[in-house]
């Protein structure tokens, strides 16, 4: 039996969000006015990538180890799931970069990292695509998405600092996190990335749950 | 179908003529509205992804009910 | 016989193969020559910044070039030898380190002949020629374990340049701004994060390949 607890929550949690998100006070800053309000929409798609590719290497990690098609498919899936996310957070970056700096695409750092980390896994999918043994392919895609993993992880969260970015919370410049320690934006912000992480979590799961039909009954 | 997309077809071509006048404003009253414009932009956005996405979902499930359903 | 003894020997095969062939090495050394050469023959402007951008891309790909064979090239009866005379981890260890010193020598001989070519030379030339080894360091230890991957999914070249392109972009972006560092005679305390941040990928990216190439290695 599924437990659907957590799913509940999850809605709940992204309803808040976003209705807390656009009515919620938020701290005046010059640039940024209102659009602060895109840390509730914009950032927890990236705490649900990294989360949903998170799961994806520990299934692979499974994988090796138990030999197991299952883990291999939940793998995959969790990375296609995390891709969706992830776009949607450039895509959501550069409507926002496209009012506040001006370009939809100013190659700034952190933009750049993210498109990187994304063409990985887009790597990874291609990978998976040019084997055609299916236990050779589950394989040798576990290993590169473990060797990915750590390199993704460099991208997003090291190399940034290393360099001077636009990004708020970069650099000097007005940042979310000076700010959001005015606990009421922490307010509507933990609770948007724990509901945008379970609402992910969920659709993996779907899609995992479809992915394992197809591949037990049709064969 | 075929008069519903040149009605479309006609429909987004009238558009574009009333969005030569109305180009150089859209980015004001964004401006001018504190941005809140943008923030509704990228909900929307990721509303409009995520329903595709289930969209892709459902196109999948449904190839396997077809496969799956006994009367076939 | 020891981890050890295995690894001295098949580093010793492998430079005993590769100088009685030159193969990798002549060919390699062909390659940067002569694309140094169109370069200078095309009349690059001499501006430092594209000078060094340019190093690096002929690097990078003369790289792919060079490292690529260490699997690629490998037969399936030489391979099955080696697996029964050898520990995976022994044969990781080893091809790294052959990489790794033909990376070297490549990467010095072909700074010397871009010096001498384009006639520029950084004001810190130690900290270049750091960056450099360092540079190679990275790229052997990268394209060594995508190679080994991409070998064994048996689709040559092609999956070779998608799959190491994410990866090594990040380390090429450090190694870039190091050398920028290097050309502009900035001290050497600047410079330590960059040197710090390779230093940890490498061993990152060694560790991983470590841990993974014995699930790849057997089948």
């Amino acid at each position: 039996m599924y437990k659907n607890w957590w799913k509940i929550l999850g809605a709940l949690l992204v309803m808040y969000a976003t209705i807390a998100g656009f009515l919620h006070s938020v701290p005046k800053l010059p640039i940024l006015h209102e659009s602060i309000r895109n840390l509730y929409f914009h950032v927890p798609m990236w705490f649900s990538m990294i989360i949903l590719f998170a799961i994806s290497v520990f299934h692979s990690i499974k994988y090796l180890l138990t030999n197991n098609a299952t883990h291999d498919l939940k793998a995959v899936e969790s990375v296609n799931v995390g891709v969706v996310f992830g776009v949607l957070g450039i895509v959501t970056g550069a409507v926002w970069a496209k009012f506040t700096w001006g370009q939809a695409w100013s190659f700034d750092v952190k933009q750049n990292f993210a498109a990187i980390a994304l063409l990985l896994y887009f790597a990874y999918l291609v990978l998976r695509n040019a084997i055609d043994e299916e236990q050779k392919r589950a394989k040798i895609s576990a290993i590169y998405n473990i060797f990915a993993f750590p390199m993704m992880v460099v991208l997003l969260f090291v190399l940034p600092r290393l360099s001077d970015s636009l990004h708020p919370g970069n650099g000097g410049n007005p940042g979310f996190n000076s700010y959001d320690l005015d606990s009421r934006m922490r307010m509507v912000f933990y609770p948007a990335c724990l509901g945008w992480i379970l609402i992910g979590y969920w659709i993996y799961t779907l899609k995992f749950r479809v992915r394992a039909l197809d591949k037990y009954t049709t064969l | 179908m075929k008069k519903f997309f040149s009605t479309l077809l006609l429909l987004a071509i009238s558009l574009q003529i009333f969005a030569q006048n109305a180009s150089p404003s859209i980015e004001q009253s964004v401006y001018a509205s504190g941005k809140i414009y943008v923030v509704v932009a990228c909900a929307a956005i990721i509303l409009l992804g995520l329903i595709l996405f289930l969209f892709s979902i459902d196109r999948r499930l449904k190839k396997l009910e077809k496969y799956s359903d006994p009367k076939n | 016989m020891t981890l050890l003894n295995q690894v001295k020997f098949l580093v010793k095969k492998e430079l005993l193969l590769e100088w009685r062939s030159k193969y990798a090495l002549n060919g390699v050394l062909l390659y940067v020559v002569s694309t140094i050469f169109v370069c200078f023959l095309s009349r690059v402007s001499a501006n430092p910044v594209t000078w060094n951008a340019l190093f690096w891309i002929i690097m990078l790909f003369a790289s792919i070039n060079a490292v690529s064979k260490s699997f690629l090239q490998e037969s399936k009866g030489r391979q099955l030898y080696i697996y029964t005379i050898a520990s995976p981890h022994a044969l990781i260890i080893s091809k790294t380190i052959y990489n790794i010193l033909l990376m070297m020598l490549l990467t010095v001989i072909a700074l010397g002949f871009y010096i001498m070519v384009f006639g520029i030379v950084p004001a810190d030339l130690g900290l270049y020629l750091v960056a450099t080894i360092l540079g190679s360091l990275s790229f052997s230890s990268i394209f060594t374990m995508i190679s080994a991957i991409s070998s064994k999914a048996g689709n040559g070249g092609m999956l070779m340049a998608i799959l190491s392109f994410p990866v090594i972009i990040p380390v090429l972006i450090v190694l870039i701004k190091l050398t920028k560092n290097a050309i502009d005679g900035l001290d050497r305390s600047v410079s330590l994060d960059e040197i710090g941040m390779l230093l940890v990928i490498n061993v990152l990216v060694f560790a991983v390949s470590l841990l993974l190439f014995p699930y790849l290695w057997r089948d």
